[in-house]
């Protein structure tokens, strides 16, 4: 089982998260892209990048740096580290 | 031992005729180079040959025939989906399935097996209905049945499944069936191979060339071949090669795994379905069982198998069929899946002339091999969209054109 070293709640197993997405600022416009363009395409090829990932049983956000084509997982970070609570 | 084999201890050439054509060096240009010998490319090939009189056509595959999904897959064959481009598009690929064995000249074990979709909810039965409906309306043999029809068909079935989402009907499809995939890839190829288009495996596209807005040639590891149009049959790796020419598409890619058991007696003859459980079953004409489950939980370009698959897979498994528990897993293996939003493929002309696509296809596009094949060669030898495929062109995504085939898809997403 793949474990995932997390702040906070230290090693938990792959299964006990959803993972989200890619998380990328959103543009200020959109540059001559079209809105649907914008919505649906990705750039799926392997590299590495920051994703969002919910662990279900803590209802915490974590930041995750993983490589897309190495199955890595190179930083773990809380999505809110400097909010309160 | 055979007779067939025994004359051989006897003969000094060894006189089976090989599969495939080898030839030794790339040509310097063709009429079509396809990327990728799975059993798309290698159908096209073979339908541009038969129906429209083009030869002089390559296929570049950089590992071996059939070594991507083509040879990956749990190959289940239907056509109950739930939208009508959908269901006329993969019935008239039923409909070529029937008699490819024939045509092809190779077994293709391909065997109607019937294909149960459980529903374990209100929301699965109300699907299943629709679907059904949708199919009948357009000649398909489908139709929602219930307990007593599901227990005479797999008596096997715990239909309250461990007391936890009990069975509450299900969709059935009788023409659903199974065939033997290798082979598909195989005939395509030898006949394609027969009428005269060259198959180079070991051999990379790492480039593709443009002039004024149109292909002017491919890039290889191998050299560079002049030709005018091109077809990209990648399937998972269709990402990479969309970017050679800077277009981009909603593909995403994600591990798809499946597995067999030892192989036992011959005791399921349908194909079992469950989208709540995330799981489809089927016996292998060898006795293994074939068992896969929905895509892994984050986008991955690699093919390794893990732990959690196969053990979330059996947890399922066991609340319908608990006597398994003492058949071992064999082999497990993983495919990479070009998935789109809509679980609809992505077909035809693209912004680049002669350049053709075929991808988008996911966790479901064996039994499309086919129709894909055909309707593509169609596609390129006019120019024109096969009027099959205009609903899959890329192009809707930018439209909002979605085609909203979810629904029909085997297992939870
Ligand atoms: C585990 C699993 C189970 C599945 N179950 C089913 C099922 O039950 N029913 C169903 O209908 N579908 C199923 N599918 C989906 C199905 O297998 C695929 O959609 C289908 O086989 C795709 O065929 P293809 O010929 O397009 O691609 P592939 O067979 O993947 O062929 C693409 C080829 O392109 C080659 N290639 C890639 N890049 C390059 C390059 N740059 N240069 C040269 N060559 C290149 C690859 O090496 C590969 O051989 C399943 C898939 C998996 C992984």
């Amino acid at each position: 089982m793949k474990i995932i070293h997390c702040p906070v709640i230290g090693p938990r197993p792959l299964t006990e998260f959803t993972v989200v997405g890619v998380s990328a600022p959103e543009p200020e416009d959109l540059g001559g892209m079209s809105p649907g363009a914008w919505v649906f395409n990705r750039d799926s090829v392997p590299m590495e990048r920051t994703e969002w990932w919910y662990h279900g049983a803590t209802q915490l956000w974590f930041k995750v740096r993983r490589h897309t084509g190495a199955d890595r997982i190179v930083g773990v970070e809380l999505a809110r580290a400097n909010k309160n609570g | 031992m055979s007779l067939r084999l025994l004359k051989y201890a006897f003969i000094e050439d060894y006189a089976e005729p090989r599969y495939f054509n080898t030839p030794d060096s790339l040509g310097d240009s063709y009429d079509v180079v396809i990327i990728g010998a799975g059993g798309h490319g290698l159908a096209c090939a073979y339908y541009l040959a038969r129906d429209h009189g083009i030869h002089n056509v390559a296929v570049l595959e950089k590992g071996y025939i059939g070594g991507g999904n083509t040879g990956r897959n749990t190959t289940i064959i239907r056509s109950n989906y739930l939208t009508p481009e959908g269901v006329r598009f993969y019935d008239a690929s039923l409909s070529l399935f029937r008699d490819l064995s024939a045509e092809l000249e190779i077994n293709l074990f391909y065997s109607e097996r019937g294909h149960y979709t459980l529903a374990h909810s209100d929301a699965t039965l109300r699907t299943a209905r629709w679907r059904a409906e949708v199919n009948k309306h357009l000649g398909v043999d489908s139709e929602l049945v219930g307990e007593e029809h599901i227990a005479r068909a797999c008596p096997e079935l715990r239909q309250d499944c461990g007391g936890n989402h009990p069975i509450l009907g299900a969709l059935y499809h009788a023409p659903g069936a199974v065939a033997r995939h290798d082979a598909v890839a195989w005939g395509y190829g030898r006949k394609a191979s027969q009428a005269g288009v060259e198959i180079h495996q070991k051999t990379e596209v790492v480039g593709i060339e443009t002039q004024g807005g149109r292909v002017s040639g491919v890039v290889t590891n191998r050299g560079t071949i002049h030709t005018s149009t091109v077809l990209s049959a990648v399937a998972g790796h269709t990402p990479g090669v969309l970017k050679m020419l800077g277009l981009s598409s909603p593909i995403e890619i994600y591990p798809l795994q499946a597995c067999v058991t030892e192989p036992i007696k011959p005791w399921l003859d349908t194909i079992i379905v469950s989208g709540s459980l995330h799981l489809y079953i089927s016996q292998s004409s060898r006795g293994e069982m074939v068992m896969g489950a929905s895509l892994d939980p984050m986008e991955l370009h690699s093919r390794r198998s893990t732990f959690e698959f196969v053990s979330s897979l059996c947890d399922q498994v066991l609340d319908l069929f608990p006597f398994l528990s003492e058949v071992k897993i064999n082999r497990q293996w993983a495919g990479m899946v070009d998935m789109t939003p809509d679980f609809a493929p992505i077909m035809g002309t693209t912004p680049v002339a002669g350049f053709f696509l075929d991808a988008g296809w996911g966790t479901w596009g064996f039994k499309a091999t086919p129709i894909s094949g055909k309707t593509m060669a169609n596609t390129i030898a006019t120019g024109q969209n096969d009027e099959l495929i205009t609903s899959f062109n890329l192009s809707r995504f930018e439209d909002f054109q979605l085609v909203g085939e979810k629904g029909a898809a085997a297992v939870g997403h």
